[in-house]
């Protein structure tokens, strides 16, 4: 466990083979939405890179985020926190406790240039005092430990904007990161909880590109949260044909089709669980038979769980013609249609053009 | 001789914790736990549609 080992060292002597780190890498470059091609890159990146010390600080949090770090598989925990990442204060899973615990965190911070991971909201109102970690409050111990990192990492709702402590009446003051701290470059990974392979992979870029991703306007990696759950939910077709579930346990339920009318809210959230989902990959809410919350999306917890949420932008199939168009067509039908096979005919000019883009490489 | 132990954080738990303990003659006369961290459920939670109530509360 030396700080001066590298990365593929420390995998070598954990037994992990060439062939799982490769894949490992292969997968990341997934993730983050990278040609294949980058593959390389990543692995010689990890195999040269010194691990970066890590601060994990807990706020007002639910370590559901800590639980959703310990469950990585990509690589596993240990790989995750003891190889790649030098976790030097992590309240939840460090072996010091009291004066000790608090030690780690100030030689690190002495020390600079590490990166920190905020877990939970931090609250403001009379001093501080709704969270205090070792006699002194949260505020303090993250401006005091944001004044000498490379860059913070939020994860989850709370850190992100206050989250579920912050929901009204925000009895606590609770606040997000970003509203406290600045000058610090600050990448925010929402979610309730993170999805850790995001943060892994947010770590990986880190390493291998020596920055932080690409981000919208909220701070978010667009690789993770740039686009629509509803775009790439595996239960579209059934919006698009008006097939919808009406009520828990009815037969639309029973054959997954979708969920919009019980609340979810995937037409106004953005992340990537439709893609990468969660457990090792194995499922995520919309296939388990629940509406998206919209859990990575500022003050959700005001938006009815089970309320459907309005629909701004009209998706083309409500101008989509009948399979089997009526004899007697009236004015307004045929003038849909006539605009239907416009779109149709853009479509099919696109795909052209995409072909002629493929022969050309 | 009475002496006070202090130990916060309490690590490898869920939450935050402190323990102070009153120590007699090497043994301990008296102890407090205290819970360092509010959010305030029961004071968001009033007032919302019952069915989200489980939703809030396994962020316990």
């Amino acid at each position: 466990m030396s700080p001066t080992m590298s990365i593929a060292e420390e995998l070598a002597v954990r037994g992990i083979t060439r062939r799982e780190f490769l894949k490992f890498c292969t997968i990341m470059a997934g993730v983050l939405a990278l040609p294949v091609e980058q593959t390389a890159k990543i692995a010689r990146a990890l195999e040269t890179a010194r691990r970066p010390a890590v601060v994990w600080l807990e706020f007002q949090d639910c370590a559901g985020c800590t639980e959703s770090l310990l469950r990585a598989n990509r690589p596993s925990v240990a790989e995750l926190v003891l190889d790649i990442l030098s976790l030097n204060y992590h309240e939840t899973i460090m072996a010091p406790a009291g004066h000790a615990a608090e030690k780690s965190l100030q030689d690190t911070v002495k020390e600079g240039g590490y990166l920190t991971i905020v877990e939970g909201s931090i609250p403001v109102n009379d001093d501080g005092v709704y969270c205090c970690i070792g006699g002194r409050s949260a505020l303090e111990i993250l401006k005091e430990v944001a004044a000498n990192t490379a860059a913070i990492i939020t994860v989850g709702a709370c850190a992100f904007y206050g989250g579920w402590p912050a929901t009204p009446p925000n009895p606590t003051g609770a606040k997000g990161v970003k509203e406290i701290i600045t000058g610090v470059p600050i990448v925010n990974l929402p979610g309730c909880p993170l999805n850790v392979d995001n943060l892994t992979a947010t770590v990986v870029h880190y390493l291998t590109f020596k920055k932080l991703p690409a981000v919208d306007d909220l701070g978010r990696p667009l690789f993770a949260y740039g686009r629509r759950i509803h775009d790439n939910c595996e239960r579209r077709g059934h919006f698009d044909a008006g097939e919808f579930v009406e009520a828990w346990g009815d037969e639309g339920h029973r054959q997954g089709w979708c969920l919009y009318k019980m609340g979810c809210k995937g037409p106004v959230a953005f992340q990537n669980c439709p893609a990468i989902r969660w457990n090792e990959g194995t499922s995520w809410p919309v296939a388990a038979g629940h509406g998206c919350i919209a859990c990575a999306t500022p003050n959700f917890w005001e938006m009815p769980a089970y309320e459907p949420v309005p629909i701004h932008a009209l998706t083309p199939p409500t101008t989509y013609p009948e399979v089997e168009p009526a004899k007697e067509m009236s004015p307004i039908t045929a003038g849909v249609i006539g605009a239907a096979v416009g779109v149709a005919a853009g479509v099919a000019g696109a795909v052209a053009v995409s072909q002629l883009a493929k022969k050309e490489e | 001789m009475a002496q006070k132990i202090v130990i916060d954080p309490i690590t490898r738990i869920e939450g935050h914790l402190r323990i102070e303990a009153r120590v007699e003659d090497g043994r301990i006369a008296e102890a407090w736990a205290s819970s360092t961290m509010f959010r305030g459920f029961e004071i968001i939670m009033k007032g919302r549609d019952p069915r989200e109530a489980w939703l809030m509360a396994q962020r316990i």
